[in-house]
């Protein structure tokens, strides 16, 4: 254990930690060598690794911050084989699966607003979203997120004291303090550099059953992220754009991959459902009472589910009678709103 | 120097007494065969030479002269060896003619061997009808036995055969026939979740009502639709009967106590299908499914002629089927079951994989399955991929509870003179709404554009919902149900 935080300080890539891991046969042998100047690694770097662990604990939890050891986090992660050795954590990561959320940081005010609305949707139907912190579209996520006090679990690049961008700094903490969390596996101190993002994304993704690519160019951490996912066998769907876009150019690319298309937040929480289970409190997305007769223990879900809890002679019924009265219609064997 | 034996001739599924006459004449090497033969018939002169000689018997070294009456009905098979060989034994005066007194069909062997041959149980229709004793070889006895009121023998062999028409001995002991039925079917209750499919089916089921399944691959369209034989009431007596003669008329044997079950490949011809085949027409697949279902998978791969050709017996329960002078009519009341992709891929519409169908492509599929056929499935039902967590849930109810209610729904409508499915306009129009009912369907009809054969569907389909609630007049609940069946593509 103490090998194991102690090694997290060296602040290495993930990848070839785990090499020289595998190399040298545990976390106590890498550290040893480390020391003994056997691995190369920036002198900062080897005299971080070399402050004893209890001292680390005591600086984490002054500044509150709390540490997860792989074997302590959800098992989706965990059991990943590039699953992070440990994770620094602020606030508590929840146990169930998550829906990630990201997209372009030069995102367009149609994808920033779309990927708020799927952040209240997805955090109303009560499953944890996830996102980068970053500007653009992961922002506007977790935004969506605060605005349905929903759980937010934001992945850092960095250090979790470093606040990167600086402007969402704010915004992090607010995850924190409605049962969300803002996590990384790098420690504190540790400088947003750019070869630290892709390997984040791989967390991402590992947190969440589906990965929602929101706006994307054709370069981009967004399609790492979703590459990462099908890898890991999550679903990534992806929300599609002009073709003449720059700035769909990556979503359309990954739907022409065999991402599924999804469109307005009713049809994201449909689709999720469908990998993440139903929404554990039914979404009431915008309560359109018709007739005064609610339509949201209807909305998103097939006739087979509605039939568990009534006759299904009944349920057809119903949904058939709210069909004629153009309330409701049926989309892929699924109840929607609308006509 | 003449005699006669009576054998049996199908016209279509219907089994006609043929007169199998011989005549001998003066002392020359020629042995004639009329009264539209077929080929395998014509070949019976050697048979029964060989089969005579190897009896024990001699064969008359005179012109023998066979004529199959009458003669406009033509005998197809091998099933005259029997009675053309005992004929010629009378008329030679090898045996007495009182061996004629019996109706006879069989195949025989060089060595004298009686086998089975298509049309046993004709042969104890004619056997009940003229009071006659049937000889017939052990297979075909069983067959036979399902008369009621048929006296039926079986030989093994053409002696055994001269023996038992004589009274000599009672014949070889008649195993029953076997039941090609599975033991152990396909239940219902192995179907988890699709509740909306097992609705689909049982309404369907209750009414005699076509019904077309439709949704991606893997949704269970067929795993339904293979049970949908298990949901119909046991057949009768006379049903099982007429099934029986169906079977027997396409030379299988052992059709018996559960509806039949068929579910024909797209690849199949038109005359597999229909009924038909060179020389006399032999049922096809919508007569083998008479009393049962009748399961399209892939609805969309049949070829467009054969679909239409559907059209006609699912409206009169039979079917006409002409060859080269031949007019014959086979019953063909089956119950279909349809099942297609939405899209040649099978995707499209799907929540999670995208489908990679062209539009175009898409068209042309869903072209082939508008139009005629498809108006006629009352019932149109999508059948979405089911959530994971329904494949591990708990057991459905079993076919055999099911099959109580389409039973009972079934009675109310014999009371009131046929199924539902069958229900024409007029009837309909006759039929008992309540006033909430009638101002649904008022709105519907507006609201779902409805055509008029649309609006008949929904109203036999309501209908049957109600027989199923022991419903008297049609209610609101019971058309805003049938109304969910409509499924528009």
């Amino acid at each position: 254990m103490k090998a194991r935080l102690q090694l997290a300080y060296v602040g290495m890539h993930p990848d070839r930690r785990a090499e020289l891991e595998r190399l040298h046969g545990s976390p106590e042998a890498v550290l040893d060598a480390i020391r003994k100047g056997r691995i190369e690694v920036p002198d900062r770097a080897r005299r971080a690794g070399l402050v004893p662990a209890a001292e680390r604990l005591e600086q984490l939890a002054r500044a509150g911050i709390a540490i997860s050891f792989r074997e302590e986090l959800p098992r989706h992660l965990a059991e990943l084989p590039d699953a992070p050795d440990l994770l620094f954590v602020r606030g508590a990561v929840p146990s169930a699966r998550g829906v990630a959320v990201v997209g372009s940081r030069r995102a367009t005010s149609y994808g920033m607003s779309l990927a708020r609305r799927y952040g209240v949707a997805l955090a109303h139907a009560g499953w944890p979203v996830v996102s980068g912190l970053a500007r653009g579209v992961d922002g506007a996520a977790h935004r969506g997120v605060l605005d349905a006090h929903g759980c937010g679990i934001a992945v850092l690049g960095c250090g979790p004291d470093v606040w990167y961008p600086r402007e969402h700094e704010e915004l992090g903490r607010a995850l924190v303090a409605n049962n969300g969390a803002v996590v990384t596996e790098y420690p504190p101190g540790t400088p947003p550099n750019g070869w630290r993002f892709p390997p984040r994304n791989r967390i991402i993704s590992g947190l969440s059953g589906v990965v929602v690519v929101v706006e994307a160019a054709k370069t981009g951490g967004a399609l790492i992220t979703a590459r990462r996912a099908l890898a890991q066998g999550r679903e990534v769907f992806a929300v599609p754009g002009d073709v003449d876009r720059s700035t769909s150019e990556g979503c359309n690319r990954v739907i022409r991959d065999g991402a599924v298309p999804v469109f307005d937040a009713e049809d994201l929480i449909e689709a999720v459902s469908l990998v993440l289970g139903p929404p554990r409190t039914p979404a009431p997305l915008d309560n359109v009472p018709a007739d005064g007769e609610p339509v949201d223990d209807l909305v998103g879900r097939t006739i087979d589910e509605l039939a568990v809890e009534r006759p299904v002679s009944e349920v057809l019924a119903r949904v058939a009678r709210l069909e004629a009265l153009g309330i409701v219609r049926r989309e892929g064997g699924r109840v929607v709103k609308g006509r | 120097m003449f005699a006669t034996v009576t054998s049996v001739a199908l016209v279509g599924v219907e089994p006609r007494p043929v007169r199998v006459e011989v005549h001998i004449g003066v002392p020359k090497d020629r042995f004639a065969l009329v009264g539209l033969p077929d080929t395998a018939v014509r070949e019976a002169k050697d048979r029964v030479r060989s089969a005579i000689v190897q009896s024990g018997f001699q064969f008359p070294n005179r012109t023998v002269t066979v004529n199959l009456a009458p003669a406009d009905i033509p005998k197809v098979g091998s099933a005259y060896d029997l009675p053309i060989a005992l004929g010629v034994l009378a008329a030679a005066g090898s045996v007495p003619p009182t061996v004629g007194s019996i109706v006879a069909l069989g195949e025989l062997a060089l060595d004298g061997t009686v086998r089975a041959a298509r049309g046993g149980l004709g042969a104890g229709v004619v056997a009940r009808d003229t009071g006659l004793p049937c000889v017939v070889s052990v297979e075909s006895a069983a067959e036979a036995r399902r008369v009621p009121g048929a006296e039926v023998r079986a030989v093994r062999s053409l002696s055994e055969a001269v023996a038992v028409a004589l009274g000599t001995t009672p014949g070889a002991p008649i195993r029953p026939a076997a039941d090609s039925t599975p033991p152990t079917m396909v239940d219902l209750s192995e179907v988890r979740g699709q509740a909306l499919g097992r609705r689909a089916l049982e309404v369907a089921a209750a009414g005699r009502h076509p019904v077309l399944l439709w949704g991606p691959p893997g949704s269970g369209k067929t795993m339904l639709a293979v049970r949908m034989a298990g949901i119909l009431p046991p057949l009768g007596e006379e049903e099982r009967l007429e099934v029986a003669q169906v079977w027997d008329a396409a030379g299988r044997s052992g059709r018996a106590e559960m509806p039949p079950f068929r579910s024909p490949h797209h690849s199949a011809t038109m005359p597999a299908i229909i009924g038909g085949g060179s020389g006399v027409p032999v049922p096809g697949e919508i007569s083998l499914a008479h009393k049962g279902v009748l399961f399209l998978d892939e609805l969309g791969e049949f070829p467009i002629n054969i679909l239409n050709a559907l059209r006609q017996p699912l409206e009169s329960g039979w079917v006409v089927v002409s060859r080269k002078g031949v007019s014959v009519r086979f019953p063909s009341d089956f119950q279909l079951v349809a099942a297609t992709n939405p899209c040649p891929c099978g995707y499209a519409g799907d929540r999670l994989r995208p489908c990679s169908c062209s539009v175009p492509a898409i068209d042309r599929y869903r072209r082939r399955l508008s139009g005629p056929l498809l108006d006629r499935f009352d019932l149109r039902v999508s059948i979405p991929r089911p959530p994971r967590g329904d494949l591990l849930g708990p057991e459905g109810e079993s076919s055999q509870a099911v099959a109580g209610r389409v039973e009972a729904a079934w009675a109310m409508q014999s009371e009131r003179g046929g199924s539902n499915g069958r229900l024409g306009r007029g009837e309909l129009d006759a039929l008992e709404w309540t006033p909430n009912a009638r101002q649904l369907l008022d709105s519907a009809i507006e609201r779902f554009a409805l055509t008029g054969r649309g609006f008949d569907r929904i109203r036999r389909v309501a209908r049957t919902i109600a027989d199923l609630a022991g419903a008297g007049p049609v209610d609101e609940p019971h058309i805003a149900e049938a109304l969910s069946f409509r499924g528009e593509w």
